[in-house]
């Protein structure tokens, strides 16, 4: 894979140009396309991409995009993209075909959903797993564990910097919040 | 269908969707015991709890199971999302209620939480709150189905959330998704939720 990796705990979740420009001008080499549409901000984050930005996309949030291997080969031929996220097993298995990291989303609503979501995990396994919301991973870590040892990133509802921390004191790799203060909190973090 | 045979006579009109007899219920012992396997209700029907929540019910083999309930004096809930055989639609609501004679509908679906106020049970909309989008689709969601109850859910966003719920919609909350400790279950209803929904049977008073 010539595309880059995941560069650091913070991932900025960002739904437009002038919030990419702000990830980007925190010094963020990486960041996640969570919602809004991605065609209206393509062209910046293809130029990004050029740069050696690693991008990330949830085909769950994002607007504009069939949830089709049409739409997996824009991502990884035409703009280079580094990953995608979504709940969906036969999607990640189809965005590895075409060589993107595949982040399996699972939602952490309750113990029912979490073993469903455990039990659908996806060979080739993923490149990491998504718990959302990002404050129950203190929570379920242990249960999580207990069936996998796949990184885990942790998206929603991080608010605070505070927050970020304690999500991945309780072994999460990576953490994404839309929150620039929090974005500017862990400026300072080096890359791991 | 085996289902129907076993209806006890009368039972069919039988349903009782009292909200109010829920929540005075809930005044006293504010759980509902979510049953996630059969092996879990023989506990549950032992226990206090005055609602049982059923996850992944078998839908035709449901009625013995929600008929034991009853005559505990409990009310038995049905999450028609997880269900298995059951359509996620009118007819399904229809049977749940009519046939089976449900006191609820669970459902994080607006148009079924309209179908189940149609059948006279008591609609409880689960708020399933991955991220803050997902909240503010839920919230215009509530406004929209306006549910009897919300079920809010994992239970530790319900402190980040509760204000914005209560801000939009004075309805009763339960707080439900792992909550397993009595410290959750404590905090919870001190942010002014009418009940935990848990299926750890320590919690089940």
């Amino acid at each position: 894979m010539r595309t880059p990796g995941v560069l650091g705990v913070m991932l900025p979740a960002v739904r437009d140009g002038a919030s990419l420009n702000q990830a980007l001008d925190l010094g963020y080499r990486q960041v996640l396309v969570e919602r809004g549409s991605l065609l209206a901000m393509v062209g910046p984050l293809a130029g990004a991409a050029r740069q050696g930005i690693a991008i990330f996309v949830n085909l769950d949030g994002v607007e504009g995009l069939a949830p089709d291997s049409a739409a997996l080969a824009f991502l990884a031929t035409d703009l280079g993209f580094s990953g995608v996220l979504s709940v969906k097993p036969h999607l990640l298995k189809d965005a590895s075909r075409f060589r993107l990291r595949t982040i399996q989303r699972i939602h952490a609503l309750d113990s029912t959903g979490l073993e469903t979501g455990l039990h659908s995990l996806v060979s080739p396994a993923p490149y990491a797993i998504a718990i959302a919301p990002a404050v129950a991973i203190p929570q379920v870590m242990p249960h999580i564990r207990s069936s996998t040892s796949a990184p885990i990133w942790g998206t929603g509802f991080i608010a605070s910097a505070q927050q970020a921390a304690e999500v991945l004191r309780a072994g999460a790799a990576v953490v994404s919040s839309a929150r620039v203060e929090v974005w500017r909190d862990f400026g300072g973090v080096p890359v791991s | 269908m085996a289902t129907r045979t076993t209806v006890p006579p009368g039972r069919i009109r039988a349903v009782d969707g009292s909200m109010s007899r829920l929540l005075e219920q809930f005044g006293h012992v504010p759980v509902a015991a979510v049953i996630r396997r059969g092996e879990d209700l023989p506990r549950a029907l032992a226990s206090q709890v005055p609602a049982v929540f059923f996850l992944r019910a078998p839908a035709f083999h449901l009625g013995p199971l929600v008929w034991a309930v009853q005559a505990r004096g409990k009310m038995a809930f049905v999450h028609i999302d997880l269900i298995a055989g059951l359509g996620k639609d009118r007819a399904g609501i229809a049977f749940l209620a009519r046939e089976i004679g449900v006191n609820g509908i669970i459902t994080s679906h607006s148009g079924l939480v309209a179908a189940a106020k149609a059948e006279h049970v008591i609609a409880v909309q689960r708020l399933l709150l991955y991220d803050d989008l997902a909240l503010s689709s839920a919230l215009s969601a509530l406004d929209h189905a306006r549910p009897d109850i919300v079920e809010v859910l994992p239970g530790v966003i319900f402190p980040l959330v509760v204000d914005q719920i209560r801000g939009r919609l004075p309805l009763p909350i339960i707080v439900g998704g792992f909550v397993t400790e009595a410290d959750h279950r404590a905090a919870a209803l001190q942010r002014g939720a009418v009940a935990i929904s848990t299926s750890t049977a320590e919690l089940w008073p």
